[in-house]
């Protein structure tokens, strides 16, 4: 491992372990994030169990970090910048550590020698949490707010921006107008946010000379791109574990959202710069989401939501063809729900991706749609342990000489010792047969894992 | 209660200072008041106290999870923070307290709604249950303790802490670990089991942390859960009952007002 990677990761440790350190010797009401901080909350008032939202959560996430209801910009926000005190900024500042200890994954065949993983069959390691993240929000005065989350992944070797914008509410009169700017998550407020999983993402792993997939990624497969074969704009392959387009983890554009007729119904329309882009990007023109939502949140303690979207990709990947790359544009249609009761939070999508503008040269070869099916109920089974199922299906598409089609089983059981520090096992199944072949990402039989889970 | 009426001047008249400022703006009891309080609640409160005041709200039920508390029913629960005897409905002004500051750990403050807004949303969830109507809640009246805590004053309110068997639910030495708690023993009104608070983390204290906002907990006790009111055991006895609130600040090393 060169030494920068190396000095990183000491770095990153003693950051972790210090903040581990403090949460575990602070008070309960005051051991969680920035906004339970700020309000002195407990992290239920906002969530099912983090970083999952309740209606509550979700209400105060679309009104840009304000109580529902409210304008509040923030309890600290009515001071003046220069007032600001070490607490005030602890009200705006939360860190997430969290990965896992152990992992061990297991094949019925794993790959030839050429593959970056050697001839391992089963493979099981020890480890330190592999993702640290720096968030810090809130409003900065009435009806204005930000959230910028900066994020380090020991795994992917990389830390950066994963999501940074402003946010503007309550334009044109309560929850009429919501403006968020900047490199947002379309899918935060849709009834199936990609990053409020209980079962966090467990990556994929690509061989660096092929380019093919030899182990499959654990993630909620209705939000990953499902294609073999795709690359982004500047060249490089596009894992179909990724979450893109309306599921992506952070994309840069724009987006207006509200609820302009009352709680029951939520319009959101976005403009995206596309799949990976940044800002100043060369694309002949921009990608566009619409989605709606609808929603019941009244009594009984239930909830339920419906909501749909589509994306529409503007020359947002390219494919090879034998002489070269060609644009090509990808398109998603999705729909999803949640169905809250008591202790039971059930969400599942289900999305369609299609090609479009395939040169036909390259027809012969590639699958030009796609589909995925996630599910999931979280569910309390006693007031500190959380059982997590989740159900993830793709049907793939792409390259044909590579795409594989796959379903995976998860569950989990975490357990909380305090509200905002939690321990957790979790295995992973693929229901389907394996492929035997070179890189063949089915023949990742089953996954184990045990990891924490720290919010400061 | 005849020695020390005197000492009740001071805080009446700072009740009446706060009950006249926000009396100011506190509209009349109509249909326009009733309109608006809804639309605020609907917009605020529901997500955890329903949308009919049942205390349903989708989001309620993980605050406690299979635990107290659950957000108040509006419809028919007693309630938590008062300045009024054990057993009545709380002022006015209780309720504005109890939006104004919010409840530590479970509710927020809501200091962003304006003082109109919070009461109009008060005069609507008023509305839900008839008791209100009936009867005219009256603040128990407490005299204002004495200078500030002596050494002896202080053992004297250690020996009321164990006369009194506090001890039994908040443990020996105020860290909420007595037998009954650590039992699993106490209960609220829905049988859900309920902590007996951390004596030593007045942070936490849903009714304030203040030597009077004590005080007046005990008085008034926590209706609809374990922790009693002690109104008739310190009636005529006051002073005894500051050196207990004595006590319990020195449990967090927190001494004098
Ligand atoms: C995040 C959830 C939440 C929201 C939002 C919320 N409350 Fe509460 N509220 C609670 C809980 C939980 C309790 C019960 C606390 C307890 O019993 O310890 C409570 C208790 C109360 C009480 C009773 C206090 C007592 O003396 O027993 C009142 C009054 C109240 N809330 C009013 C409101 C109003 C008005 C709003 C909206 C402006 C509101 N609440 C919003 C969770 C909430
Ligand atoms: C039968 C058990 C029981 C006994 C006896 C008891 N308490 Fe409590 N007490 C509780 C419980 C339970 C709570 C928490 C109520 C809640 O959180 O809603 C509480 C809460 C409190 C609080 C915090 C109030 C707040 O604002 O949140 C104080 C202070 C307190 N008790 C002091 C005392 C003192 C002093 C005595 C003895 C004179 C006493 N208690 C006796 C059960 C008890």
């Amino acid at each position: 491992m060169p030494s920068k990677h190396a000095a990183i990761r000491a770095a990153i440790t003693g950051l972790a372990l210090l903040s581990g350190i403090s949460a575990l010797s602070v008070q309960p009401a005051q051991a969680i994030p920035a906004f339970a901080r700020k309000y002195t909350l407990d992290c239920v008032a906002c969530h099912t169990a983090p970083p999952r939202l309740n209606t509550f959560g979700e209400r105060f996430l679309e009104n840009g970090y304000q109580l529902p209801g409210t304008e509040d910009g923030g309890i600290t926000g009515k001071k003046s910048l220069g007032d600001l005190s070490l607490d005030d900024f602890a009200n705006y500042t939360g860190v997430r550590l969290r990965g896992n200890v152990l992992r061990s994954h297991h094949f019925k065949q794993q790959n030839p020698p050429i593959a970056d993983r050697g001839t391992v069959h089963n493979n099981s390691e020890f480890g330190f949490p592999e993702i640290f993240s720096l968030f810090t929000a809130g409003s900065l005065t009435k009806n204005i707010g930000f959230f910028a989350e900066l994020e380090s992944n020991l795994e992917e070797s990389s830390t950066g921006i994963e999501r940074a914008f402003m946010t503007f509410n309550n334009l044109g009169g309560n929850n009429l107008v919501n403006i968020r700017v900047g490199r947002i998550d379309p899918s935060a407020t849709f009834s199936f946010s990609t990053l409020r999983q209980q079962l966090e993402f467990v990556g994929d792993s690509v061989n660096t000379s092929t380019n093919m997939v030899q182990r499959a990624g654990l993630f909620p497969l209705a939000a990953s791109a499902k294609f073999y074969g795709l690359h982004n704009r500047s060249g490089s392959v596009i894992s179909p574990y990724a979450p893109s387009l309306y599921n992506a983890v952070a994309e840069t554009g724009i987006e207006v959202r509200g609820r302009p007729f009352g709680d029951w119904f939520m319009y959101q329309i976005g403009l995206l710069n596309g799949a990976n882009e940044t800002f100043g990007d060369s694309n002949r023109g921009k990608d566009v989401y619409g989605a709606v939502r609808f929603d019941y949140a009244r009594t009984a303690h239930f909830s339920a939501s419906l909501s749909g979207f589509a994306y529409l990709g503007n020359s947002n990947a390219t494919i090879l063809t034998g002489t070269g790359q060609a644009d090509v544009n990808w398109h998603r249609y999705g729909i999803a729900a949640h169905v809250r009761y008591k202790m039971f939070d059930l969400y599942g999508m289900y999305t369609l991706d299609r090609i479009a503008h395939m040169p036909t040269a390259a027809l012969t070869s590639f699958d030009t749609s796609a589909s995925g099916l996630s599910l999931a109920l979280d569910t309390y089974v006693t007031n500190r342990t959380l059982l997590s199922l989740r159900y993830d299906h793709m049907d793939a598409g792409g390259d044909l000489s590579q795409r594989t089609s796959q379903s995976f089983a998860g569950f989990q059981l975490k357990q909380y010792l305090r509200s905002n520090v939690a321990i957790f096992a979790r295995t992973d199944h693929n229901l389907r047969r394996a492929e035997d072949g070179n890189a063949a990402a089915r023949n990742l039989r089953h996954a184990l894992f045990a990891g924490i889970d720290i919010a400061y | 209660m005849h020695v020390t009426r005197l000492k009740y001047v001071a805080i009446l008249i700072v009740m009446g200072l706060c009950a006249s400022t926000a009396q100011a703006v506190k509209p009349p009891l109509n249909r326009d008041t009733l309109t608006e309080g809804r639309r605020i609640y609907e917009q605020a409160c529901a997500w955890c106290h329903g949308i009919g005041g049942e205390g349903d709200g989708p989001a309620g039920w993980f605050i406690g999870r299979y635990s107290s508390p659950r957000p108040r029913n509006f419809v028919k629960d007693g309630y938590k923070l008062r300045s009024t005897a054990s057993g009545e409905l709380p002022t006015d002004q209780d309720l504005f307290k109890v939006i104004t500051r919010g409840i530590p750990g479970v509710m927020p403050s809501y200091r962003s709604l304006n003082e109109q807004e919070r009461w109009q949303v008060i005069a609507y969830l008023k509305s839900w249950n008839p008791a209100f109507k009936e009867e005219q809640p009256v603040p128990l009246t407490f005299p204002s303790g004495p200078q500030g805590p002596t050494e002896a004053g202080i053992q004297n309110g250690r020996n009321l802490y164990v006369k009194y068997d506090c001890r039994v639910c908040h443990g020996d030495n105020g860290e909420g670990d007595g037998p009954e708690a650590t039992a699993g023993h106490l209960r609220d009104t829905y049988e859900l089991p309920i902590r007996a608070t951390k004596l030593t983390d007045p942070s936490s204290f849903k009714n304030g942390a203040s030597p009077q906002d004590i005080f007046r907990t005990l008085m008034t006790g926590m209706d609809g859960t374990p922790m009693p009111a002690y109104a008739n055991e310190f009636a005529g006895q006051e002073e005894a009952l500051w050196e207990l609130v004595w006590y319990l600040r020195s449990l967090s090393g927190q001494e004098g007002s």
